[in-house]
This record gives structure tokens, sequence and C-alpha cells, in this order.
């Protein structure tokens, strides 16, 4: 775009903690007017803090926020919102029996509503983006695309000269995605600015001018021209660059295929493909890692072998038996572990108490007729505490006290006992401190050398480069490339990553 | 500029709760006093009046412990459907259901031992008011309806069922054009305990003890807290919701159709209108006060029945009765209300630290 634009937003060295988390350090973003601009990153890597530090719903502890060249300092969304800056967040904020016409104009209304007035100036200000909406429906019954178009048009109403979206596709068909993608454009001509927040780097390809990319916390490329910008440098730019990682856990030979999945499709929550006729083994006594970009697959494809997500075709096997539409239990039962990605809400129950989470597995077995045995549970509980080094309360408290190291080693542990064979473990150490994420890591490793096959699927590609006997790349639900982590180069992995089938 | 908010202590104060206790019902009877005066009523003499028929005897004890019965066994039942985190709202019309089964019984069981007698008819009792419940269990377990409507729409059924039975073919020749079933045999009466009190109250001191048990003891129990505290986690460990669901909703109206048949068999002695007065709803308080635990149920409704005879009591001084329903009001908010500051403390926070999610 013509650099000599001014610029509309100018973020400045934000800084912004939280307990436990540094989640913006030293983050800058310079927007262009009239342009789009991606902003990319992984998850964690600070992106919704950042836009949440512009749309005035955080005050960041350090840096400068500029708007058409004024800092302005923000002490509510309102205040961002009066400064023209409007967002629209992942999670739609509407009243379901509210007409289109009656959200767009909620909080700003005069005090008496003319209904035929206010339909016929949202439906003008739709038509002059080409967002296609009938301002008289009441908002239950509008498909996801659609309730996006009136938030959109809410943030448009009042007037936002820059508009904030925040993973807007995530809930979007393909086509709806495109569409949204004009609406950007036509937006754009008018002075606009769009800043688009992402990481499926296809759609950053086809609708942005310009792109920041984040990583943890910090931006690592400014304004990159995407125009000239390949997706691969960007795939490259989001998993980072770090030297090859030491430590590697001493290569063993592999056993018996534990696991293998073969001719795996799976729909997701919206019932479009998540993932593809994709196969794969995983051997005793090995980490195979999946790498990719969050959101090809990867939380589809461990719910499935979980047995927490029904598939439309293929087979799961688990140590040679054919559990393709077994229950979760009888998963267990057959050897699988199961580290969930969510953890408070499939992993544990929350409002019990630390024997109660970690007996989960295998209550059946501790029983003396219709009663729990109290002592099992507390000897169970204990040896889990006891080998994991779960830092616990008394045990008869609430797991809820637990610190998320401790509440992920608790359900590792109680995943790792037992007779275990497969492990699945979907980002195992994420949100966890350095010293957690090593005492897990070393978890796996462990396992490892015990004869489980494990596959772990992870955002953080230096962990998987650490851990993994063999990488695969999922992509829009396929595997797009194995990698032997000694020799890969991270350029073909991040090529793999944003899609293109590199060697 | 700051706010005063909520904080969950990181541990239950020790003691905190009966320091509470006292405070509450301070306050409120502080306030009550200023009620009492304004409506000109010596507020002395009035609490005494309500110490005195709720507690101040043997006598008043049965007749509390009398009102406590039903009182509990609502609240359980409601307690019990509120572990899965659902509500039954339908313990009224399921108590009615109980008394209508138990006095079923006692009409095509006259002359049997009495002792047979009562234990079948407390059985259909509770039969009766699962069957209320199983429609609503069966809906929202197999196609997600929700239970609260299903439920609340039952009782009016069940009422519409137990008028048509006084007016019409149970309604008692002897009553001179009144609608009432005829008087209870003797045998079909629950023993007495001692002054008014009945063995009502050791049944359902039992059945809130055994579900307690139950549900901490046991591997059901536990698949239920499991159930209660996340779904997902339940499904994962192989525990089925729907079952879960189901049995916990025929449970629950199960024990409310005891408490029907409790008051047929030991307070009422004949099937009326009113043979509930509205004990299914005041089950809902009892078990939101009592934090759906079954220890807390059965203090709770002592409480509250103990309040509602004083209540009552009161209102032969000549205090008008919506006067002693606020009075009522006032001391079970006050008293148990409190409570909440033994697991919260209040703290003020600044406008700057409210934003820091």
């Amino acid at each position: 775009m013509n650099s000599s634009n001014p610029l509309a937003v100018h973020l400045v060295d934000i800084w912004k903690r939280f307990p436990g988390v540094i989640a913006n350090a030293g983050a800058t973003l310079s927007v262009t007017e009239g342009t789009i601009h991606a902003v990319l990153g992984e998850n964690g890597a600070g992106k919704s803090t950042l836009m949440n530090v512009l749309a005035g719903m955080y005050r960041p502890d350090a840096g400068e926020i500029q708007v058409k060249g004024e800092p302005c300092w923000f002490q509510s969304p309102a205040d961002a919102l009066s400064a023209g800056i409007g967002m629209v967040h992942q999670e739609f904020r509407l009243v379901p029996s509210f007409t289109v016409a009656e959200n767009v104009v909620l909080g700003t209304a005069e005090r008496i509503l003319r209904r035929s007035s206010i339909e016929s100036d949202v439906g003008n200000l739709a038509h002059e983006f080409g967002l296609s909406i009938d301002p008289s429906r009441p908002v239950w019954q509008l498909s996801m695309g659609e309730r996006q178009r009136v938030e959109i048009l809410k943030t448009l109403y009042r007037n936002a000269q820059i508009l904030i979206l925040d993973e807007p596709t995530a809930v979007l068909t393909p086509k709806e995605a495109d569409e949204l993608g004009a609406t950007l454009r036509e937006m754009a001509k008018t002075g606009r600015s769009i800043i688009f927040i992402s990481h499926k780097l296809h759609e950053v390809k086809e609708f942005c001018d310009e792109a920041t990319v984040l990583r943890d916390g910090k931006t690592v490329a400014a304004s990159l021209l995407v125009k000239d910008t390949e997706t691969v440098e960007l795939a490259g730019l989001m998993v980072g660059s770090s030297p090859a990682t030491t430590n590697r856990p001493v290569p063993q030979t592999r056993g018996e295929p534990f696991l293998s999945i073969s001719g795996l499709r799976i729909l997701d929550d919206r019932f479009l493909p998540a993932v593809q006729d994709l196969s794969l083994d995983v051997y005793s006594g090995e980490i195979v890692g999946i790498a990719g970009v969050s959101g090809n697959g990867q939380r589809e494809l461990a719910q499935a072998i979980a047995g927490l997500r029904s598939m439309t075709s293929g087979t799961v096997t688990i140590n040679g038996e054919n559990l393709s539409n077994a229950l979760p239990v009888d998963r267990s039962k057959a050897g699988l572990g199961y580290v969930p990605e969510d953890r408070l809400g499939v992993g544990l129950a929350p409002r019990l108490n630390v024997i109660e989470n970690a007996i989960l597995r295998n209550y059946r077995n501790l029983r003396q007729g219709p009663l729990l045995a109290d002592e099992q549970m507390i000897t169970y509980c204990e040896d889990i505490v006891d080998r994991f080094g779960v830092r616990t309360g008394p045990l008869g408290e609430p797991i809820a006290g637990l610190s998320g190291g401790n509440l992920q080693r608790l359900l590792v542990g109680r995943e790792l006992s037992g007779d275990l064979k497969v492990l699945v473990a979907a980002q195992p150490t994420r949100g966890l401190d350095v010293k957690g994420v090593k005492a897990i890591q070393d978890l796996l490793v462990a396992e490892r050398s015990r004869g489980v096959a494990i596959l772990l699927i992870s955002e953080d590609l230096d962990e998987l480069l650490t851990l993994s006997d063999r990488l695969l790349v999922m992509h829009e639900g396929k595997i797009l490339g194995e990698f032997d982590p000694d020799t890969a180069k991270r350029h073909d992995i991040g090529a793999a990553m944003a899609g293109e089938v590199a060697t | 500029m700051g706010r005063l908010i909520l904080v969950r202590r990181e541990k239950i104060l020790r003691g905190g709760q009966p320091l509470a206790f006292l405070i509450g019902l301070t306050i409120a009877m502080t306030i009550g006093i200023l009620l009492l005066v304004i409506s000109g009523h010596d507020p002395f003499a009035v609490y005494e009046r309500m110490v005195e028929a709720s507690v101040g005897s043997p006598k008043a004890w049965s007749i509390t412990l009398n009102r406590a019965v039903p009182l509990g066994l609502a609240g359980l039942a409601v307690a019990v459907a509120g572990s899965m985190g659902l509500w039954n709202i339908g313990a009224e019309g399921q108590i009615l259901a109980g008394a209508i089964m138990a006095a079923w019984v006692a009409r095509v069981g006259e002359g049997w031992p009495s002792p047979i007698l009562i234990t079948v008819m407390l059985l259909a009792a509770v039969a009766g008011g699962a069957l209320l419940g199983l429609g609503p269990a069966v809906a929202r377990a197999q196609i997600g309806v929700n239970e609260i409507i299903t439920t609340l729409m039952l009782n009016e059924v069940a009422l519409r069922l137990l008028q048509w039975l006084i007016h019409g073919p149970w309604k008692d020749p002897e009553s001179r054009g009144f609608p009432l079933a005829p008087i209870l045999p003797e045998e079909a009466r629950l023993p007495g305990l001692f002054q008014r009190a009945h063995w009502g109250a050791v049944i359902a001191l039992l059945v809130i003890a055994l579900f307690g048990l139950v549900a901490s003891k046991t591997a059901w129990g536990y698949e239920l807290r499991v159930a209660g505290s996340s779904g997902a986690t339940a499904l994962y460990a192989g525990i089925s919701l729907k079952k879960k669901i189901l049995t916990v909703l025929v449970l629950s109206g199960g024990i409310a159709g005891l408490a029907g048949g409790i008051e047929l068999s030991g307070n009422s002695d004949r099937i009326v209108e009113g043979i509930s007065a509205g004990y299914g709803f005041a089950g809902i308080i009892v078990a939101a006060l009592a934090l759906l635990r079954p220890s807390g149920v059965a203090a709770v409704a002592l409480l509250f029945g103990a309040v509602q005879v004083g209540g009552l009591s009161i209102q032969t001084m000549g205090v008008s009765s919506s006067v002693s329903t606020i009075l009522q009001a006032l001391i079970l908010f006050g008293a148990i209300g409190a409570g909440v500051f033994s697991r919260y403390s209040i703290k003020r926070v600044s406008k700057e630290k409210m934003d820091v999610k």
C-alpha cells in the first residue's frame, strides 16, 4: 500500500502482565489508513491481549496507544469506540430475540424507536457495504455468518473507522469467509482500517494488505507487505526459528504399532470436514508429533481417537483391537490414555477433590460392594501424587485450588497409570510455567522409554522437535508431510504448515 | 473510586457459620422490632410468643418437627435433582401424587395389619411421586426438554386429579357436601413419637442421612457428583449422563412422594385440597439455602419449620398474617443468608484492578 498514507493506529512498546503470564512484552503495531492489516501468531502469542488493549478492554502496563497520530488513554471500550475503534469479538454479543436492526441500534437509539426508520437506516448501511442481511429478522434465526454481519454493522453504525476482527473466519463456512473478505475490501475502500486477527495463512494472503507477526508477546515482524511475502515465510515467523534444540531423548528402536489409524474422516462442530482421509501409525516406544497451525483438525483428531467425537469413516485400532466405535471407557480399558486440550472441561471435575479426580479412570476397581473403598482410594491417589510430584493441599480439598501445572500433573499422572499402551496428549504443556513444561515433557519421555506409543499434538514447534521421533504436519485435516526432527529444516516444516508441500 | 465485591475465601472460616448465623439473626430481629413497633405491637411479647410456640416446650418441638418433615423431604428432593444441576419444581405435585397413592392403598387395604398397611402406603407414595417425575425425566434425558417447565406443569395435573377425587369418587358421604375424602382408618396412621410428633420424623431423617451416605460413599454417588461437576468428564469416564438424569429425577419425585405419604398418614387424617400447604415450593428454598447438601437440608428444614410454627402462633395475638410472613422471611434470610460470609469475604477493589481478569 501507499506508505505515505497516515497511520490509523500506532501501538508502541505495549506491555501487559497477567498473574503468571506476560501476554505482551513490548509489542508494536502500525496500521496504515485504508488497509486491511493481519495480526498473526499462534495461540498464546498475545494477539488477543494486544487487540483488547487497543479496544479499551485492558489497560496496558506500559506503552503508548496512538490513534490517527493522537496519543490515547482508554478507560473503557466506550472510550475506544468514541475514538473510532470497534471490535468484533469471537463470541458474538447479540440479543437473540431482537431483530437485526434493534441489535444494531441498541444503546445508541433515541428514546422512541421507530421500527421502520431504524430498519431502513440499517438496511441502507448494510447495502452500502454489500452486507446482505434483512434488518427485520430476529437474530436467533440467523446463521453464524449473518450474526457476524450484524456485529460488523454495529461497529459501522457507531461510525467506527478502525475495525478489529478477532478470528472472524473461525465460525464461518469457506463461502461465508470469502464474502467477508469482499466486505472488508469494500470497507477499506472507504478509508476505514481493518485489523484482521487470524492464523489461517491463506486468508491472510487473500484478504490482507499488510501483516504483523507476534510471538511470545513480542512483534517479530511488523507491517510486512503481504503481496511480497510468501506464506511459508509467514508460517516460519509464527513458529520461530530458535536454534536446533539440544537434549533430545536418545533414539530407541520402536516396537509394535500400538495405535493405527486409517482412512479417518471427522466432521467439526459446524459439520464441515475437519479431518479428511487421515492415516497414521504410532509404534511402541516412539513419540509421534503432530505440528500444524491450530484449527487444522488436530483437536478433532485427538477427540476422535479418545472416543469423544464420532467419525464418519475410518478405523482406529489400539494394540491390535479395532475400537472404531468403542466408548471412551472401553478405549481406556484397552490401554489408551488421553490428555485433553481442555483440562477443566473434559479431563477433570473442578468441584470434586483431588482424590475423586485421581480415581476417575479407575474407580470401578476401587469398590467394596457398592461402596468406594476409602483407603484404597487414598492410596491410589497418594501414589499418583507422589510419583508425579503433584503439589496439593489436603487431598480432600476441591482441585479448583491447584495451580495449572499441578492440575496437569494430576491429570497426566492419572492417565499414565495402569497398563498404558497408547497416550494421546493434546497441548499437554500449554499454559504451564517453565518448570511445569519440563516436568510434563520428562514424563512423556519416560513413558516412551517404557514402550508406550505417544501421539503428541502441540503448537509449540520447539517442543515437537525436542520430543518427537517423527514429526507429521497437519494442514486442513490432512497430513502434508513427515519429517525427521533431527534433519528437518524449519523452513520445510513451515511450508507444510502453510499448506505448501515441499520436498 | 472503589466498589465492594464478594471474594471466595480460600478456606471456609472455621466457626464462621454459627457466628454468621447469630449475627444475621440479630440483624433480622432488629429490623423485625422496627416492623412490629410500626405495626403497633409489643415486639418482645411477639418474639417471646414465637419462641414459646416453636421450641418452648416438648409440645412446641413436636409441632415444629411435624412441619420440618415434609419441608426436609421436599428439600431433599430438590437437592437430589440439584446435585446434577437439574431443578425439580414439581415437588408440590409429587407430594400430592404420593398422598393420593397412599390414600388409595388405605382404601383397598382395609383390614390389613397396621405395620404392613403403612409400609405399603409409604411405598405406594414413593411410587406415585416417582411416576410423576418419570415423564419429565424421560423427556429431559432423551430429548433435552427443560425439566423446570415439565415438572412445574405437572403440579397442576396432580392438583386437578386430587380435586376430582375429593369432589367425585372419593367424596365422603358424611361430609355434608364439603369436598373431603373420608377419614383414614386408625391402622393407616403413623404411630406417635412424643406429644404430637410421629414416626415420620424418624423416617425423614433416615432417608436424608441415607442419601447423604450414598452420595458421598458409593460409586453411584461418585458418578453422580462427577456428572454434576462436568458432563464432558463424566462422558469420558464412561458415565452415562442419560441414565443419571433419569434416575435422579425419578428419585427426586419418589422422595417428594414419600413426603406426601407421610403427611397423609402422620399429620392429616384424610385427603383434603390443602394437604401439602406449599411444602413442595418451600422445599426449593430449603434446598437452595442448604446449598443442596443433605446435612444442610435437615438443619434448614428444622429452622424453617420452627419459624413457620412461630409465625402462625403470633397471628392469634392480632399480628396480621402479612406482617408475620415478613417476619418469617426476615429471620430465614438473615439467619441463613448470612452464612455466605463464612465462605466469602467482602473486599473493596479499586477500579484500576477490576479490569484485570
